[in-house]
């Protein structure tokens, strides 16, 4: 018996359920059976469904499970050996109650390789991790294959970085191979500052070990001896689960001296790190681990040759990490047959917004957004209209409804003027203002780049004036150029990738929508009725039955009129939060504002 | 190494500064955080130039980009201007009333009718060269605090900072004369704070503060800190030669 106990799940207080079952089933014992085994597992990916409990090996996946549900699990499923029908997951596309998780379009259109513990093991258990095959890959590296045919393989199997730029991991640690000096360092990227995103994290909670395999192959691979993982500081449970896991592999000879038996020797240590958004960037973490400022360098010399302490220096992303022990154990041919052209295997991404099914997903590369937004997400919830989808992080792009085909892969998003980045996904519907969307990442932009470089900070702070000025009334018809002149000056001339990135949001959006900008800055209206000095709502009297609704839930009292004939709306005191719109059950109740009304 | 700067073939060493090499063979490329003492803060982006290598074209900071392989380099094609331009217009937003913008005005001007709410009266574009210049000393009494658009150069807390010596070098190397540095009665008054000047024993001349002299005491113990301005050192120096030669009976 599994029980979520991701961080997703413990707010929803899976905890409390497992010590139920602990409890239910030190006293219940007569009654059941079999010996029932209870673990604390990582994240499952359906967070919008959690607590989840899985029942092996019948594969019974229960959802939003409440410790006085346990009860009727213990006495139905372990004694009885019958579902619990209540506590299964709806298919939201069938309507009908499925028994196991695999069944369902949110899993079975996923492919997991940086995943494949996860939800299925303990993380605090290294046995249960070695029981899945882990430590085999180190083991077949450090017996079978020399430090050049480990990163052969790694080239052959084409895997990329799964943090943000996407580089050729086996070119990396090729280029570090063979730097000069007998000081090398493995770093991993655990800094995961994008708001919202819990791809990384949930693999430091739910498989500890997968990265700390994959590190110490890489280390074997180009001959480095210590290695460092960053984590942020408010990852309290990551840090936890993983200096766990680092003591565990060094007291089973898995990281140490002679590892297995071998001459190879590797070491890690946890750093821990205050959590800006752009100590992530590669740099500025390195500047971070040495005890320096987070800001980003200038790096035309790659870390590779002169990084941590000026020694050469592998830093990949935790996903990268959790990726390599499968591509030695399986082999490059094996994960190069996942994917498309240029981009070989899965990719994790953590599906958030206005979606059915919010959670961590992971799928093949080239899948399509459609796909992924309609089949494993379920769609729009609230029978709304499908408007966009943002991805990569907040220097993403967002990408329209009419380009649901696209394969989601480093290229196809780059064209489309977004980018992978580390997996961020936010699927936006019709109430969404796309011009507030630009000037929302623009504004976090502003606020986390590190400030260092002219374009950077000072491009992202008269962007942000120019859409602070579309959104609140006072844009002008030239905004649009002017903002794609200093998008070109940011893109050029910053520093680091978060400057060269941060256009993105606001050129797509310009790219896609924009009638939206147009009728923001000419008619003055938000189509949306997100920005609340170019909305005003009014009320269709050819719609409204005058049920009165409306006048109810106003909070200004802004509503007047009587039952049974057309609702009125007093502009003057409408504060423009939008509840009419909401309650309204014949849709009567409009958006207008600016000249159109 | 081979480089061809706008048409123009110049010798380079292996990993020198492109701005070094275009410097050397007398091509201009503008800057405003460039301090030869300071190198490396290639914050302002001025200096930003295209670098076309093997074929693909990519735009970067001329003054830490190091030159490794035969380069063809552009300092002044539409784009990097057009660029170039869009800087100028962003740093005239931010800071008006810094001396810098004399020359970028001179080059670049007249610029249009700015588009944003001018930081009327501002000076510092904070480019970091007077941190730097701190933190060279060892002194470290200034830094930059916050991120992003809140950044700013500032003692800690704000306050008249206890490390300064008020030796001024953050107001020497100041490309936008941004820092306040007063000199009255002997009293030379630096962020907020007062020092005592201490004058040159030859020429009576203020040459530095107490806090300063004390620092370099600090520093190297067995030392003496002559208090010379530098025209008497020099004075000095050729007198001590004078006599030097006299005593050899030329
Ligand atoms: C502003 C900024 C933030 C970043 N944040 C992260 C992060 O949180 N985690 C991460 O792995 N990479 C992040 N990156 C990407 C890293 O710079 C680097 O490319 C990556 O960690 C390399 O690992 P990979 O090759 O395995 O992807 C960030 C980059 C930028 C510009
Ligand atoms: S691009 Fe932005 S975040 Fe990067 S160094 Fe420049 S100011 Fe800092
Ligand atoms: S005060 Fe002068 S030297 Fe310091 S950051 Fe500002 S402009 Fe640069």
């Amino acid at each position: 018996m599994l029980v979520c106990c991701g961080t997703g799940c413990l707010a929803n207080g899976s905890h409390g359920v497992y010590r139920e079952f602990e409890k239910m089933l030190k006293y219940a014992d007569h009654s059941v059976k079999v010996k029932a085994v209870t673990k604390a597992t990582g994240c499952n990916g359906l967070c919008e469904m959690g607590p989840i409990v899985k029942i092996l090996p019948d594969d019974i996946f229960y959802c939003r499970v409440k410790a006085s549900d346990v009860e009727d699990i213990v006495r139905e499923t372990l004694a009885g050996g019958r579902p619990v029908e209540r506590l299964l997951y709806t298919d939201p596309a069938t309507g009908k109650r499925v028994k196991s998780h695999r069944e369902t379009d949110f899993y079975k259109n996923q492919q997991k390789i940086a995943l494949r513990n996860i939800g299925e093991i303990d993380p605090a258990n290294i046995d249960d991790y070695i029981q899945r095959g882990g430590y085999r890959a180190l083991a077949k590296a450090l017996d079978k294959m020399s430090a050049g045919e480990v990163i052969d393989e790694i080239e052959k199997s084409g895997i990329r970085g799964r943090g943000g730029a996407g580089f050729p991991t086996g070119r990396k640690w090729r280029h570090c191979a063979g730097a000069n000096g007998a000081t090398k360092y493995i770093v991993c990227n655990g800094d995961e500052g994008d708001p919202g995103a819990f791809m990384d994290r949930s693999i430091m909670e739910g498989d500890p070990h997968s990265i700390i395999e994959g590190m110490a192959i890489g280390a074997y691979a180009v001959g480095a001896r210590k290695g460092y993982i960053y984590i942020r500081d408010e990852y309290s449970l990551a840090l936890k689960s993983m200096s766990r896991a680092i003591e565990q592999a060094k007291e089973r000879g898995y990281l140490g001296d002679s590892i297995m038996g071998s001459s190879h020797s590797f070491d890690m240590d946890i750093v821990r790190g205050g959590g800006a958004f752009v100590c992530g960037e590669s740099s500025a973490l390195i500047a971070s681990i040495e005890g320096r400022i987070g800001e980003p360098r200038a790096k035309y010399i790659h870390a590779t040759q002169r990084g941590l302490w000026d020694k050469p220096t592998v830093l990949n992303n935790v996903e990268t990490w959790a990726n390599v022990p499968v591509i030695i154990d399986r082999g490059s041919g094996w994960f190069n047959s996942i994917g498309t052209g240029k981009s070989k295997g899965t990719k994790v991404f953590s599906l958030v917004g206005k979606v059915q099914n919010t959670g961590l997903i992971e799928v093949p590369m080239g899948i399509s957004l459609g796909k992924i937004i309609f089949d494993i997400g379920g769609g729009i919830p609230g029978g709304k209209a499908f408007k966009a989808v943002q991805t990569g992080g907040p220097s993403g792009g967002c990408i329209p409804g009419s380009m649901m085909d696209l394969e989601v892969d480093f290229e196809s998003l780059g064209s489309a003027g977004s980018m992978m980045g580390s997996g961020g996904m936010i699927v936006m519907d019709e109430d969404t203002c796309m011009v507030e969307v630009a000037r929302y990442y623009t504004k976090f932009l502003a606020e986390e780049s590190c400030g260092k470089c002219l374009p950077c900070r000072e491009g992202l702070r008269r962007m942000l004036d120019i859409l602070n000025d579309i959104c609140e009334g006072r844009g002008h018809k030239e905004d649009m150029d002017t903002l794609l002149e200093i998008c070109e000056a940011l893109r050029e001339a910053s520093l680091c990738a978060l400057g060269k990135t941060a256009p993105n949001p606001v050129e797509t959006t310009l790219r896609y929508f924009r009638e939206e900008y147009l009728e923001h800055i000419q008619d003055k209206r938000c189509r949306a009725g997100v920005c609340p000095d170019l909305t005003e709502y009014y009320i269709d009297e050819s719609l409204c039955r005058g049920c009165g609704l409306c006048a109810k839930n106003c909070p200004a009292g802004a509503i007047t009129g009587q039952p049974g004939s057309a609702y009125i709306i007093n502009h003057d005191l409408c504060t423009k939060c939008g509840r009419c719109r909401r309650v309204c059950k014949f849709g009567a109740v409009g958006i207008g504002g600016g000249a159109v009304v | 190494m081979r480089v061809i700067i706008d048409g123009r073939e110049c010798l380079a060493r292996r990993g020198e500064y492109l701005l070094d090499v275009a410097k050397r063979n007398g091509i201009f490329i503008p800057t405003l955080c460039h301090s030869d003492a300071l190198p490396g803060q290639s914050s302002c982006r001025m200096c930003i130039v295209e670098v076309v290598e093997g074929g693909r074209s990519k735009t970067v900071a001329s003054c830490v980009y190091p030159v490794l392989g035969d380069i063809e380099v552009k300092t002044n094609s539409d784009k990097i201007r057009r660029i170039r331009r869009t800087l100028v217009k962003l740093i005239h937003a931010s800071s008006p009333a810094g001396k810098h913008m004399e020359d970028l005005l001179e080059r670049y001007g007249p610029l249009p009718e700015n588009r944003f709410e001018v930081a009327e009266g501002e000076k510092c574009m904070l480019c970091g060269l007077c941190v730097s210049a701190c933190e060279a000393l060892g002194t470290g009494a200034i830094s930059t605090i916050n991120r992003g658009t809140a950044k700013e150069v500032a003692p800690p807390f704000k306050e008249p900072p206890e490390a300064c010596i008020g030796c001024g070098a953050c107001a020497h190397v100041c490309p936008g004369d941004a820092i306040e540095m007063k000199e009255q009665g002997g009293i030379r008054t630096i962020w907020d704070r007062n020092f005592e000047m201490l004058e040159c024993t030859g020429c009576g001349e203020y040459i530095m503060t107490r806090q300063q002299q004390e620092y370099i005491k600090a520093k190297d113990p067995e030392g003496t800190v002559e208090l010379l301005c530098e025209k008497c050192k020099r004075k000095k120096t050729v007198d001590g030669f004078r006599d030097a030669f006299k005593n050899t009976g030329f």
